[in-house]
């Protein structure tokens, strides 16, 4: 059975199908194609620093190493935090019940670094739930795809066609600018066309 | 060590232009895999040879490829398997597999959303428009953050900042009228204001929307960047 998202307002549960969304099945796509003399599309290779060896498609791998150069099986690897602790596994998230917070505000979503967004079919929707989505508000949960050491942020959000989303990813945390940092570091025009309408195809 | 600024040059609701500095914001570092009390680092290392890839072994080897995969490691090279890949040059190679001496054409092929071939044209490289001698220019166009959020998706946000004390001024002036009137501002390229901003040659181009916060005399003035909206593909 395909991972559902399952999600809890007050208690009462909703679950949902998911279908990842990107732009490519929006609007297609554009790919930069090199060509070689004969007209065919090339093949990309790489040649090391010291020209002593072309590296073609299949030819290298990647890995974690420690100082004395032996290789570290990836189920031997933890989760060290930027302060150098480890830190535990989180589950997926995925068929399990996540509580939703909220409403929150629609600038929590702006904040996103997204990394991933999802169509939701319902299979199971609180009618209260889906009331408020429709109404315009927006819920926050932990969203974690597969077991790893941080799960993401997601929102729940409805546009005007009533389709459901989960928007996922990690939030920023921009800084406040104060007008004693002289330099500043970080750690209507004449258009005459009022069609109100974006147009992303152009892109 | 500070982060890479660069430069952005806009104009406010009043058509006044200034150059200021902005960056890319990330969310904060999380954890990394490792061991406890031990550094590793992450690297890319030969696996394989030439001759040791699929193809060359089963031209070298014939109809005994299977028994000699059992038998021996005849696809491991003992002196180059395992080699660290630092710094590597691009080569393009031709169809038949010849070092090509010459930069091949580029071609831009557009694809439907079925994965069909669309068009085929020639490349045209798409140059950086926001800290061209044409400021970004605010259009006018303003949305209110909550319907924002639900008619587009937002994938970057890019954060402005000052440079001295008159564009404090200046941005600040921003920040506090979007702040007040609670709805971001769509921003544009090109002499007319309607092209999408690209921040690198060859960049994604990105609708943007500015969106301004005040704290007394702190303020936050937020480019969020969008280029697709929230819907779902047609069946």
């Amino acid at each position: 059975m395909a991972r559902q998202v399952v999600v809890a307002l007050d208690g009462t549960q909703s679950i949902f199908n998911m279908s990842k969304v990107d732009r490519s099945k929006l609007y297609g796509r554009r790919r930069r194609v090199p060509l070689g003399p004969d007209g065919e599309p090339c093949q990309r290779a790489s040649l090391t620093e010291d020209g002593s060896l072309m590296i073609r498609s299949g030819m290298t791998s990647q890995g974690y190493f420690d100082d004395d150069g032996y290789w570290i099986p990836n189920k031997e690897l933890v989760g060290i935090s930027p302060e150098g602790d480890p830190v535990k596994k989180v589950d997926s998230t995925l068929g399990k019940e996540v509580d939703l917070v909220g409403p929150v505000d629609p600038s929590r979503v702006l904040d996103l670094r997204l990394q991933s967004v999802y169509a939701l079919e319902p299979d199971d929707f609180d009618p209260d739930l889906e009331d408020s989505l429709m109404e315009g508000e927006i819920y926050e949960f932990v969203f974690n795809y597969r077991a790893d050491f941080r799960a993401e942020t997601a929102f729940l959000v409805a546009n005007d066609d009533g389709e459901v989303f989960a928007i996922i990813g990690r939030l920023v945390e921009p800084q406040w600018r104060d007008p004693e940092e002289m330099i500043a570091t970080f750690d209507s025009d004449d258009d005459d066309d009022d069609d109100d309408e974006l147009d992303f195809e152009m892109f | 060590m500070p982060a890479p600024q660069r430069k952005l040059h806009l104009t406010n609701s009043k058509g006044r232009n200034a150059t200021v500095v902005f960056l890319s914001l990330k969310a904060p570092a999380g954890p990394k895999l490792g061991l406890p009390g031990k550094n590793v680092s992450f690297r890319r290392f030969l696996a394989s040879t030439p001759e040791g890839l699929h193809a060359a072994l089963q031209e070298s080897i014939e109809e005994d490829y299977g028994a000699a995969l059992i038998d021996g490691d005849p696809e491991v090279d003992m002196e180059e398997v395992g080699r660290t890949v630092g710094e590597v040059s691009q080569v393009f190679l031709s169809a038949k597999g010849d070092v090509m001496h010459a930069p091949p054409k580029l071609v831009e092929v557009i694809y439907d959303t079925d994965g069909s071939e669309k068009e085929r044209r020639d490349w045209e490289d798409k140059q950086a428009n926001v800290n061209d001698e044409l400021p970004i220019r605010w259009t006018g166009k303003k949305i209110d953050k909550a319907d924002a959020v639900r008619r587009f998706v937002f994938s970057r946000v890019i954060q402005i900042s000052h440079m001295d004390g008159l564009t404090y001024d200046y941005l600040y002036g921003i920040a506090k009228e979007l702040h007040d009137d609670g709805e971001m501002v769509l921003m544009g390229g090109g002499p007319k204001g309607k092209d999408p901003l690209v921040f690198q040659t060859n960049g994604t181009p990105y609708r943007a929307f500015l969106e301004g916060r005040i704290d007394g005399p702190r303020y936050q003035l937020l480019l969020h960047l969008s280029n697709m909206e929230l819907r779902a593909p047609a069946e």
